[in-house]
């Protein structure tokens, strides 16, 4: 019943993109979201688009995946096209009725807007299909460190946040075997009106609490027996290095970056 | 008229992913009224998955389970009717406990099942009796319990919903030597005393040899063997074969006979084994 759910969308791999810098691949994934903002027309958009494009390819995701990723956003989506579709005016009208007036320079303005958050989605999904979660946490941590200045701390907001991306499968296997076992002594979980629902979820969430707190000791003294005292004088496992690789990346999205800029300069906007 | 009958029963994990898992395939099987079964299999063989279809808590991919010659599917919205005739008390028990007090977590089950007041009550007092409950017990809150008497509650709490086949999955999994011995009697005499059909999944060879009837032996999702137990565990190389033993004292008897004495086969508890070996004492110990 739980299983469908999927919480973490790391597709392992081998590809370039997978094994670039997860600092690089953050920050350029920032960057991007930017860049995708970048453009006043199609010839701009068009380039965010082919670098989005050639990124996926060299990651060999399957295009189905993020599909995937798009799909619960498409609503969205649609939504801010149509409201643009009619809010924008100029252009020739295209059609008329009582206070809504459809424009040409109104479709092609919905139409940009759509493609920019398709851009921005699938954009950032390619980060988190092509970064584990714990990676991912590791590099946020490094990115955060100079924020330790401020006594901001980073490792011990890393750390939790790794123990939670952790526990998330080990909870929902928990929460499927109480929910079994609750079933079994005959609870009903599938009739009934809402509050009746929610009464019959208490035989599942208090086991569940507690649980989780035992699950919390638990991993609390097997830390403290290995002597964890938080980040201080830490050494990693897992060393990042940033390489020849994640220079060309930087350098492609300056590339892009420069090239946006002076198509705007260039040719004529859109909107 | 078998109780509980399973044909030809297909189970598939996670269908058309690339997590497929044919975890059950073509397993038939039939536990007559009052039967005490041992199922025995290694980690993974399928046993878990098995004794969740027979109370309807996962739907056979094909194949059918009957429950007194009724398919238990046959109507859908009445799954929960069978959960109350066949109780299952699953690996751990102890973490399903949610209510302020014993009493009324051992009441859950039989709650669900729209019983009055009395009737709740008397089912609460005879099962956690049973279970092995002291009266003074029932009106503590189950998180101040100790891991054996949780366990104790959990169990107590499926028993009170008096079924007629009840499934325990590794009800003596992390409980010390005296414990399991106690927990085993009590669910021998339960099932005794109400004529209650039990399948017992264990991963201990020695409580399957020394209360199962009949042992059902599970490897690769496959029904591999269901036979009575002596037979079951004069079948060593083949159970050794499935990555799975024979009890300690079989397997000493085993070699016993290969050097030459005679204590003869089909010795899996330590009492037969007693009553094997005195006579041998008695004429001096000496291979024949």
């Amino acid at each position: 019943m739980l299983n469908d759910i999927t919480i973490g969308q790391f597709f392992p791999g081998n590809s370039l993109i997978h094994r670039l810098d997860p600092r690089v691949k953050i920050l350029l994934t920032i960057a991007y979201i930017a860049a995708v903002f970048v453009p006043v027309n199609w010839y701009g958009l068009g380039l965010a688009v082919l670098f989005l494009v050639t990124a996926v390819a060299l990651s060999r995701l399957p295009v189905k995946l993020l599909w995937k990723s798009i799909k619960p956003i498409l609503p969205i989506i649609l939504f801010t096209a149509l409201l643009n579709m009619f809010y924008v005016g100029g252009g020739t009208v295209l059609w008329e009725w009582g206070i809504l007036k459809l424009t040409s320079k109104g479709l092609v303005n919905a139409a940009f807007l759509a493609v920019r958050i398709v851009c921005l989605i699938a954009g950032s999904s390619l980060l988190t299909y092509t970064t584990g979660p714990t990676t991912l946490t590791d590099a946020l941590e490094r990115l955060l460190g100079p924020l330790k200045v401020i006594r901001v701390p980073v490792h011990e907001i890393a750390m939790m946040m790794t123990i939670a991306l952790r526990f998330i499968p080990t909870l929902v296997e928990e929460t499927d075997k109480i929910m079994s076992a609750q079933k079994a002594r005959g609870a009903d979980m599938e009739s009934g009106g809402l509050l009746q629902r929610i009464k019959a979820l208490v035989p599942v969430l208090i086991p569940l609490f507690v649980s989780s707190f035992r699950r919390a000791y638990e991993l609390a003294m097997a830390m403290e027996c290995r002597c964890y005292h938080g980040g201080e004088g830490r050494t990693r496992m897992k060393q990042l290095h940033m390489g020849l690789r994640d220079a060309a990346a930087v350098a492609v999205m300056l590339l892009l970056f420069t090239a946006m800029i002076l198509l705007n300069c260039w040719t004529a906007p859109v909107l | 008229m078998a109780v509980l009958e399973v044909r030809q029963l297909n189970y598939v994990y996670a269908a058309k992913t690339p997590y497929e898992k044919h975890a059950l395939k073509d397993v038939s099987l039939q536990v007559e009224q009052g039967e005490f079964v041992g199922v025995i299999g290694h980690t993974g063989s399928g046993k878990s998955t098995l004794v969740q279809h027979l109370n309807g808590l996962l739907r056979p991919t094909s194949g059918q389970i009957l429950l007194n010659g009724k398919d238990i599917w046959e109507k859908p919205k009445e799954i929960r009717r069978v959960r109350f005739e066949v109780g299952m008390v699953f690996q751990y028990p102890e973490h399903q406990l949610f209510e302020e007090t014993v009493r009324r977590d051992i009441a859950f089950g039989p709650r669900n099942m729209g019983l009055s007041d009395e009737e709740v009550e008397r089912r609460v007092q005879k099962a956690a009796t049973f279970a092995g409950l002291r009266e003074e017990l029932l009106d503590s809150s189950p998180f101040d319990l100790s891991g054996g008497q949780k366990r104790r509650v959990a169990i107590a709490g499926v028993m009170a919903m008096e079924p007629q086949v009840l499934v325990l999955d590794e009800p003596t999994a992390g409980l010390d030597p005296r414990g399991r011995e106690q927990m085993l009697r009590q669910i021998e005499r339960y099932r005794r005393e109400n004529g209650t059909t039990v399948l017992l999944v264990s991963h201990s060879m020695e409580d399957v040899a020394a209360i199962a009837d009949r042992v059902l032996v599970m490897n690769g999702g496959e029904a591999a063997m269901m036979a009575p137990t002596e037979e079951v565990f004069s079948r060593a190389e083949e159970l050794e074969a499935m990555g799975l033993s024979v009890p300690a004292v079989t397997r000493i008897f085993m070699a016993l006979r290969r050097r030459g004495y005679d204590v003869g086969d089909n010795v899996y508890t330590v009492e037969k084994a007693v009553e094997r070996l005195m006579p041998l004492l008695k004429r001096g110990c000496r291979p024949c």
